[in-house]
């Protein structure tokens, strides 16, 4: 059986992200940029699929520019076999990406799909449910475990409740809650080694995927600063405030 | 926030906050720091952290030494944590060159009181288990460093100062600085403005933002550096467990890296060639922790001689890697002093080792703002000593040199190659063909020596005599012999004039300025501790104009303190004439008859004495020709016009022919300079020492009137020297001449340093100049001496062992 999985590059989590002046968007130039965190998760239950004899090959797919191929060399840096980069600009909407993932899938022939819940970058939190439907899969989302037993998985999803067990055939579609692992590092040897495996790259035209946004994005800025605080004498005073200050009781 | 504060520093990484704390413990508690987001928001944060008291130079030692006592202390003096782990460092080395390096540096070392071992690759297995030593020859080890976390070492720095009375405004944007008519400064912040009598910028990655507030170009260019952080390996965890102690810092020189021990793993820096020079045009305003882009691609040797020399380091996945900016400047040594030009305005930028340097930087900072002088030699990290020349696009080239080559060997006499030729007197061409290799001081193009027909124009680097030995020892012989010519076109020349000039200079200089017109002295500035600042040759051209000489590399220096002391009134102007004049320097026992055939003038002695200065023709070219040099020969400096440099060069090598003319270099110089034991600032004249214990006697008058440092002077030496300037012979030298910084023993016991040295090829002996307690001083002490590994045996002998009576310059 083969593994896909999608992983995305994006603002590393530590850096404080900063608003254009012009508000068409955020401040990427010179920016650290890493792999998306739940996508590593992702990469990590593959490689512990592989690892326990129930899949043959990790295959890490990556859409956007030229340099989604570092995002890419982490996942074979980790284990993975080999990648596909589908050159797209930076910004393609989540239908588009199930477009894109979709058409992979016809050529590869993956027996599971594995991606990170959401993007932290842009929360979208939809790629791998329109994937399951324009595949006709099942999907099971926000998995925090994920066990392969022949044909069927039973899957763990964090939901608001609390766990739910599930059980899908597969080839099925999962999405990866942080809970699902702790992903490993890479060693040094092994992000040399990453370098000489293939990576296989096309443009989203060749796949015939119309990558164009839908959505017009008016204005993005930053959010409000945070009011300073004030510090009140008694409860009195607060709840006087409270009522008639900020309204909020 | 206060609107009014005897200092601002501005700027809150350690080096800004190290400061503050010194300003506040010498007393000044009216002092505020200001910050733009949080303190150590900028580099502060993401540095290694460690302290390596290893550095070539005398002055940036002793600042690392200090700092190093003072981090031990800071804890228990403020309570707050700083993390310092004294583990040790051991400098790995596998070959001779880098073996020599060790022993050089070994005596700076001594000579300031650092402690350091040499091991054995077997001591070194012994203290680092993990280390594979095949390969090593040896290793130097300092026992007391280590590292420090840099966030709260200035966490303490910052608490210091605050209890002191010190005031830190964080997240206040500085937004403009100007000086107002009465010289006081005005901060502008974007939450109000603050008026100060003194300003230190202590804004790394923005220095030159800051710079340009105050109309500066401040040299410096951050460039990246990683470093990668392991998780932790078993192996490591076990000694841990055992209680075994960390094995500390350890730094693979030859192959550019350090690396150490970082909760149970390992942290790798690599110095690597083809680091990025970024933050060009500054960081953006609203930047703070901010990490670059990893390329690991870049360090791939590195991490492979890594994994060779320590194998674990490649058994365990790669945590993080920083990839962040460190501030560089073209030398790689700090910016730390008063900035050219303007008055109260201090720089305290270009830090590349800033958590190692901050503690001294701030400590002399301190000194010299409070006292009005620094008490450590600081040439090494003045400010001035970089000039117009470190133009931003310089800057990018030699930045990123000096970060390749932080751990390349420093041999003393290494010439880097980045960002040349820059700066060519006339003539540089036609010393090319001449088979001049070149150096570079102060941007300018400095033929070092000349390379013989069949002989490649290139150095081959050493500590020890080196493959250009034999050809300077014949340059010095066709100037004791014959006649050579000295291309000397970088000195700094400028003229002072006017109604004032004679008064202003009088009091500027130690020495007697020259009475008539056309007389030349020696003239020394001191500073106001009578330490010895500059060193002028003054040569008086009228009642009101003198024309002063001094050293190439000092040009921004000695004419900023010039213009720092020269009266308002107007009564005195200053006019930089270095990029306007040209110098050949004609040395030699055929000089005069040389000269003679090119030019009307009367060259005998009773016209031309030593000491004089004419306005004669050279060929068809004016020049004013001075009858003085560095040398120890009969000779002439020759100051034109440099638009006529070529055409006096071309008649001197024509009609000196006959007489055996040939180029010589600068290291030729050099060893001349020593035979007659003339000083030079910067070695055996600084500000550490008094003009007196330099020797400088016969220059410093007394009972000329005041002049600036003679009442500290006198009271100096009322007090009693604790140096005094002697002349050595070296015995039994081999292949290694003393290069200066070696340490002098007498019984086993350390009592005084080289300043210079070199080998006399007139004499025939090795010499060295030197400063040893004035008890050693008498001729006839024999001493010993480090020269890299060996202990050689000096004698005290009498100064200037070529010629003492002068009678070759005044033939």
């Amino acid at each position: 059986m083969k593994i896909l999985v999608t992983v995305k590059r994006v603002i590393d989590y530590n850096v404080q992200v900063r608003v254009k002046a012009d508000g068409s968007g955020v401040e990427k130039e010179n920016v650290k940029m890493s792999m998306n965190p739940p996508d590593e998760n992702a990469v990590e239950e593959a490689l512990r699929i592989k690892e326990a004899g129930k899949a043959d090959e990790i295959i890490i797919l990556s859409i956007g520019e030229e340099k989604c191929q570092e995002t890419i060399r982490t996942a074979l840096a980790m284990g993975a076999d080999r990648g596909i980069l589908i050159n797209a600009s930076d910004d393609v909407e989540p239908l588009a990406v199930s477009k894109i993932v979709s058409k992979v899938v016809e050529t590869e022939q993956p027996g599971l799909i594995l991606m990170g819940k959401q993007a932290i970058d842009d929360d979208s939190n939809q790629t791998a449910q329109m994937t399951s439907a324009l595949l006709g899969w099942p999907q099971a989302t926000f998995a925090s475990k994920i066990e392969i037993e022949g044909n069927i998985a039973t899957v763990t999803r964090e939901i608001d409740e609390g766990l739910e067990r599930i059980k899908v055939n597969i080839p099925f579609i999962a999405s990866c809650d942080l809970r699902l692992n702790e992903p490993r590092y890479a060693s040094l040897p092994n992000i040399m080694k990453a370098k000489k495996k293939p990576i296989d790259i096309k443009s989203a035209e060749e796949l015939g995927v119309d990558v164009s946004p839908r959505i017009e994005h008016l204005k993005i800025s930053e959010p409000p600063t945070r009011q300073k605080g004030v510090m009140v004498a008694d409860v009195a005073e607060l709840v006087q405030k409270l009522k008639y200050e900020a309204k909020v009781i | 926030m206060k609107s009014k504060s005897k200092v601002v520093v501005v700027g809150g990484g350690v080096v800004g906050v190290s400061a503050l704390y010194h300003l506040a413990k010498k007393g000044w508690n009216d002092v505020v720091l200001v910050e733009r987001k949080e303190l150590t928001s900028g580099s502060t944060w993401h540095a290694a952290g460690l302290l390596p008291l290893f550095n070539m130079s005398y002055s940036v030692g002793q600042l690392h030494k200090y700092a190093v006592k003072l981090y031990k202390t800071l804890e228990e003096e403020t309570g707050q944590e700083v993390g310092f782990s004294v583990v040790s460092n051991i400098r790995l080395a596998t070959t001779q060159d880098r073996m020599d390096e060790y022993h050089q540096y070994a005596a700076v070392a001594k000579t300031i009181g650092v402690k350091v071992n040499f091991l054995t690759p077997d001591q070194v297995k012994e203290i680092w288990p993990l280390c594979n030593t095949e390969g090593l020859i040896g290793a130097i080890q300092h026992p007391e460093d280590g590292y420090i976390q840099p966030a709260d070492l200035t966490q303490a720095l910052a608490k210091g100062a605050r209890d002191k009375g010190a005031e830190i405004y964080r997240n206040t944007n500085v937004t403009g600085i100007k000086q107002l008519e009465n010289e006081m400064w005005v901060v502008e912040t974007d939450k109000g403005n603050i008026e100060c009598e003194h300003v230190i910028s202590c804004t790394g990655n923005f220095a030159r933002q800051t710079g340009k507030m105050v109309g500066l170009e401040i040299p410096v260019i951050p460039v990246e550096h990683q470093y990668i952080v392991t998780e932790p390996h078993p192996e490591i965890q076990k000694r841990k467990e055992q209680g075994l102690p960390e094995m500390g810092v350890l730094r693979d020189s030859d192959s550019s890296w350090y690396m150490r021990e970082e909760r149970g793993g390992l942290i790798l820096g690599p110095y690597e060639k083809g680091a990025p020079a970024c933050y060009v045009d500054g960081p953006s305003h609203n930047s703070e922790f901010e990490l670059f882009q990893e390329d690991l691609e870049r360090l791939e040797p590195h991490i492979e001689s890594a994994i060779h020399r320590v194998p674990v380091f490649g058994e365990v996945g790669v945590k993080k890697v920083y990839n962040g900016a460190i501030c560089y400047t073209p030398d790689g040594s700090p910016i730390v002093g008063p900035a050219w030009g303007l008055k109260n305005f201090w720089i305290n930028e270009g830090h590349s080792f800033g958590i190692t340097a901050a503690g001294g930087a701030g400590w002399q900072l301190a000194e010299w703002i409070v006292d009005g002088e620094p008490t450590i030699d600081m040439l090494g990290v003045d400010p001035r000593r970089f000039g117009n020349y470190a133009t931003q696009s310089y800057l990018v080239e030699k930045n990123e040199e000096a970060y390749a080559n932080v751990f390349t060997v420093h041999y003393p006499d290494e010439e880097r190659e980045a960002a040349r030729p820059l700066r060519q007197a006339p003539c540089y061409d036609r010393l090319k063909n001449l088979g001049a290799v070149f150096g570079q001081k102060f941007g300018w193009e400095r033929a070092n020596w000349f390379a013989p027909a069949g002989v490649e124009q290139k150095d081959d680097w050493s500590f020890r005599r080196s493959n250009w030995f034999a050809h300077v020892g014949n340059e010095c012989e066709n100037v004791q012999n014959n006649v050579g010519i000295l291309d000397m076109t970088a000195f700094a020349k400028c003229r002072i004039s006017g109604p004032g000039a004679k008064d202003f200079l009088d009091y500027l200089v130690a020495n007697k300025l020259p009475q008539k017109n056309g007389r030349v002295n020696l003239c020394h500035a001191l500073n106001t501790r009578g330490g010895v600042h500059s060193e002028f040759t003054i040569a008086k051209e009228s009642n009101e104009s003198y024309y002063l000489v001094s050293a190439g590399a000092f040009q921004r220096l000695d004419h900023d303190w010039i213009k720092k002391w020269m009266p308002k009134d107007r009564s005195v102007s200053f006019e930089n004439l270095t990029n306007s004049l040209g110098v050949l320097v004609v040395a030699g026992p055929k000089s005069r008859d040389l000269l003679k055939k090119i030019s009307n003038a009367d060259f005998s002695n009773e016209s031309f004495p030593w000491l004089s200065a004419r306005k004669i023709d050279v060929g068809l070219a004016p020049s004013i020709a001075m009858r003085m040099n560095f040398v120890g020969e009969l000779g002439w400096e020759l100051h034109h016009p440099i638009e006529y440099q070529n055409h006096i060069f071309d008649k001197l090598m024509a009609a000196g022919e006959e007489f055996g003319v040939k180029p010589f270099g600068i290291r030729a110089m050099d060893s001349l300079r020593i035979e007659k034991t003339y000083k030079l600032v910067g070695t055996e004249m600084s500000i550490e020492y008094a003009a007196f214990e330099s020797g400088l006697d016969r220059f410093v008058h007394l009972n000329k009137g005041n002049f600036i440092g003679r009442d500290a002077l006198v009271k100096w030496q009322q007090e009693g020297f604790d140096n005094k300037m002697v002349t050595l012979e070296v015995h039994d030298v081999t292949d290694a001449d003393p290069l200066g910084n070696n340490a002098i023993y007498k019984d086993g016991e350390v009592i005084g340093r080289a300043t210079g040295g070199n080998y006399g090829f007139r004499v025939k002996k090795s010499l060295a100049i030197a400063m040893v307690k004035p008890e050693f001083s008498n001729v006839g002490t024999e001493l010993e001496m480090d020269i890299l590994d060996k202990k050689n045996k000096v004698t005290v002998i009498e100064d200037s062992p070529y010629d003492p009576m002068n009678e070759k310059i005044r033939a």
